[in-house]
Formats: structure tokens, C-alpha cells, sequence
């Protein structure tokens, strides 16, 4: 019984549908962080997929293609609020590749699941404040640190639950350069090195457990940094680029709460 | 499904990835009926059928420029997001019973069935011939969670026999259709 198997067949139970949703979730968030079990999720689809041909076409209610038409022109540019749903919020979540062993991930990985399922992305201003300025409506005990050189240039907003230690990272307007990854470095005097939080992803937002690691004091009084690296991060493990953004966390809101 | 081949729907997906809402309707009309009967043999209740329906389809206008005929054809791609979805469902569901509906599952058991007299592609022959290696009872559980989407408390349920069997059973099961696959 090796580790590699053991993978396989999570893909395999994931793809034939035997997991509980427990397990479900986990599988979905290693599909999402690790990109060589999503490689055997997709070949199990393609292999298991096949039996689809024992199944009777059925033919569906004449009115469904109309609701989904309708969905779609609520999809549209301008309409998309109402149909951002858990499912395609999870999409937005970018790899992660700082991970260690994938199962050893697992637990974390549903904590951050589990984080995004209920975060919403207006937690943070949906237009760009000056650094100092407090940002509005996340929950209580939610800091928020707004990494950014002035007010006219690209930001990330890094938003952290120091109870769950989990963080998200909002991409605003900053471009990546073909070639190079933005990595997200925690500074703390308890550390004679930044710590690397990981990379930050394409997508718009970026959620990760790497603070598991760290204290709640620890996260609390730290520096935030991003550093543009070679593409896949740092080769030494420390910020090898030049820190373009750095940052305090502020709290958000008052933690205490009637 | 209607006549169309795997080539004409690979060229619909492309032509979805653009945003062709035309060939997203064609699309639709081939394939609706196929995967409506996939989801509604998993969840059995035409609302619940319906709502993953649409948020299948969806997923597919979403995704099409991510699908890839070198990975997967058409139709195993489109029924892989609307069979994740339908088994999404089904586990948050739990008032779904099982005994609902249990001649489904009957026929569901039962692998000369639903594949007899039916055109085959080279890949689920191989399929077919890999999981006829497998023990009768084995084979019949991967058939069973495949049709119905039942996890493996579900199945345990259902064939009367520990969670911890299933458990073993299956990942038998799995490693040795892949070891027979790969050979």
C-alpha cells in the first residue's frame, strides 16, 4: 500500500462518485492544489466516463435549455453577480504550489476550502483605498493588509483570519511579468529570514493555509511582503527580486462585537 | 443523442470556447438528452436533475477553451462535469433515499445490460474487458457506484456487507482496472 496509490485510488473514488462529502471536499481542494492529482482525477474521468454509454438518454423538460439560456445572459459582463455561486468562486481560487506532500496537505487544504466557501470577495473594497485607510465590512477579528506603493499602482490586499490562520490574497491590477511569479513573504523579528507564504495566482484571489505554521501573535505583528521571483518561486527560499509592496495588518473592524 | 460524431462536437466545444451561442445550442441539443440521464439516474428527482443541469451546462459554456481532445473526447468531458455535479447533490442530499427507487438499482447492477447491443469505443472495450477480470461481486459495486452515484456507506447499505469491505473492495477494484488498463 503505497502513498502513490493511495492517491490514485482517492481520484478514482473522487471520479466514481463513493466519497462522502467530507472526503469530496478534500478531494476538490487537492484537485485545485496540486495539479498531478488533478492529472489522475482527469484520467480517471476519462477512463470511468466511458460507461456513460450504458445509461438511456433521457430526453430533459423542453423548458431547461430556456433557464439555462436565461442563466447564461445573467452571466454576462455586467450581469454576473447573481450567478457567482460556491462553485465558481472555488474556480477563482488559484494553485497553491508551495505545498509539501499532498496528503500531508489534505487536512489544510479543507480548512482553506472551507474558508473560501464562506468568504465573500466583497470582504475587502472593491475599489483601492490609500494603505493606511481601514477597510470596510470584513468580520470580526478579519485583519486586513493593504500591500501597495500609493494609491494610483497595482496592490495586493491580503486579508487574514488569525483564529483559523488562513489568508486570502486579492490581486488588484497588478500584471505578471511572462517569466515571473509574485511570492507572498512573511517578515517577523521571531525569524532571522522572511518566510515565504507561497506564490500568488493568476486569478484574482489567492487563499492559502501556509500561516498554520505561525503563532496568532506571530501573524498579527508580522510584516507582509511580495517579491516578483523566476516563475515557480524563489529557487533559495528567501526573496531573491526586489520587495515591490510590504505591509502591516490592520484589524478590520473592532474584534470585540455585542 | 442525436447524430453527431465526436469530431462535429469537439468543433462545437471550440466554437462555444469563442462564445457562439448557436453552436452552444447544438451543442445542448446533442448531448442533453445523454446527460439528463446520467444525473437523473444519480439523483432520481427531476428538480434536482434539473438545477444540475443547468449548472452543468453552465460549467461547460464556462470551460469549453479548457476542454482537450488529446485528453478526453467530447462527451466523457461533458458527462464528467455533469456527473460531478449530480454527485455533489446527491452527497448533500441525504433525503434522496436509496430505497426509492431500488429496480433502478437492480439494473443498474447488472453489466451485460445497459451496454448490450451498443456501439462501443475502443477505450470502453477495454474497460468492459478489464472490469469482466474483476470478482462478480466486485464488479457489480464499481457498476453500481458508477450508475447511481452511491457512496460507499450507500453501497455498504445496499449489498449488506461492513463500509470496510466496500472500502477494500473498491480500492481493489480500482487497482486493478488501472494495472489492467496499463498493460
Amino acid at each position: 500500500m503505497t502513498s502513490d496509490d493511495d492517491r490514485d485510488v482517492l481520484a478514482a473514488e473522487y471520479v466514481l462518485g463513493t466519497l462522502d462529502a467530507a472526503e469530496r471536499a478534500q478531494a476538490e481542494a487537492l484537485v485545485r492544489a496540486d495539479a498531478s492529482f488533478a492529472t489522475l482525477v482527469r484520467g480517471w474521468e476519462h477512463r470511468l466516463n466511458e460507461l456513460h454509454a450504458g445509461v438511456e438518454p433521457v430526453e430533459p423538460p423542453p423548458q431547461l435549455f430556456e433557464r439555462i439560456r436565461q442563466r447564461l445572459a445573467g452571466a454576462q459582463p455586467g450581469g454576473a453577480a447573481q450567478v457567482i455561486e460556491l462553485g465558481e468562486m472555488r474556480r477563482r481560487v488559484a494553485r497553491w504550489r508551495n505545498f509539501g506532500t499532498a496528503m500531508a496537505a489534505l487536512a489544510a487544504v479543507l480548512v482553506a476550502l472551507l474558508v473560501t466557501s464562506v468568504m465573500r470577495p466583497d470582504l475587502v473594497p472593491s475599489r483601492l483605498r490609500p494603505a493606511a485607510e481601514v477597510a470596510q465590512a470584513p468580520a470580526a477579528g478579519r485583519l486586513v493588509a493593504v500591500l501597495q506603493q500609493d494609491a494610483a499602482s497595482p496592490a495586493f490586499i491580503l486579508t487574514v483570519d488569525v483564529d483559523k490562520r488562513t489568508m486570502t490574497v486579492r490581486r488588484v491590477a497588478a500584471q505578471q511579468p511572462t517569466g515571473k511569479s509574485y511570492e507572498l513573504w512573511l517578515v517577523s523579528k521571531q525569524f532571522p529570514k522572511p518566510r515565504s507564504l507561497g506564490l500568488v495566482g493568476q486569478q484574482e484571489f489567492t487563499t492559502g493555509t501556509a500561516l498554520a505554521a505561525y503563532q496568532p501573535e506571530t501573524i498579527s505583528d508580522a510584516t507582509y511582503a511580495v517579491s516578483l521571483e523566476p516563475e515557480g518561486g524563489s529557487p533559495t527560499g528567501e526573496p531573491t527580486g526586489a520587495v515591490l509592496w510590504g505591509g502591516k495588518l490592520i484589524q478590520a473592524v473592532p474584534a470585540a462585537r455585542p | 443523442m442525436s447524430m453527431r460524431t465526436a469530431a462535429e462536437l469537439v468543433g462545437l466545444l471550440r466554437a462555444v470556447a469563442g462564445g457562439d451561442q448557436a453552436a452552444f445550442e447544438a451543442l445542448y441539443a446533442a448531448t442533453c438528452a445523454k446527460l439528463y440521464g446520467v444525473v437523473l439516474r444519480i439523483l432520481r428527482r427531476a428538480d434536482l436533475a434539473d438545477e444540475v443541469m443547468q449548472e452543468a451546462y453552465l460549467k461547460i459554456w464556462n470551460s469549453a477553451g479548457q476542454f482537450d481532445p488529446a485528453v478526453a473526447s467530447p462527451i466523457t468531458w461533458m458527462v464528467a462535469i455533469a456527473r460531478n455535479r449530480a454527485i455533489d447533490v446527491a452527497r448533500r442530499k441525504r433525503d434522496v433515499s436509496v430505497e426509492e427507487a431500488p429496480e433502478v438499482l437492480e439494473r443498474a447492477a447488472d453489466i451485460a445490460d445497459p451496454l448490450a447491443g451498443r456501439e462501443r469505443s475502443e477505450e470502453l472495450r477495454r474497460l468492459l474487458d478489464c472490469l469482466g477480470r474483476l470478482e462478480p461481486d466486485q464488479r457489480r459495486l464499481m457498476l453500481l457506484a458508477y450508475y447511481n452515484g452511491l457512496s460507499r456507506e450507500e453501497l455498504a447499505t445496499r449489498t449488506g456487507r461492513p463500509v470496510n469491505t466496500i472500502k477494500t473492495w473498491l480500492r481493489r477494484s480500482i487497482l486493478a482496472v488501472r494495472e489492467c488498463l496499463g498493460s
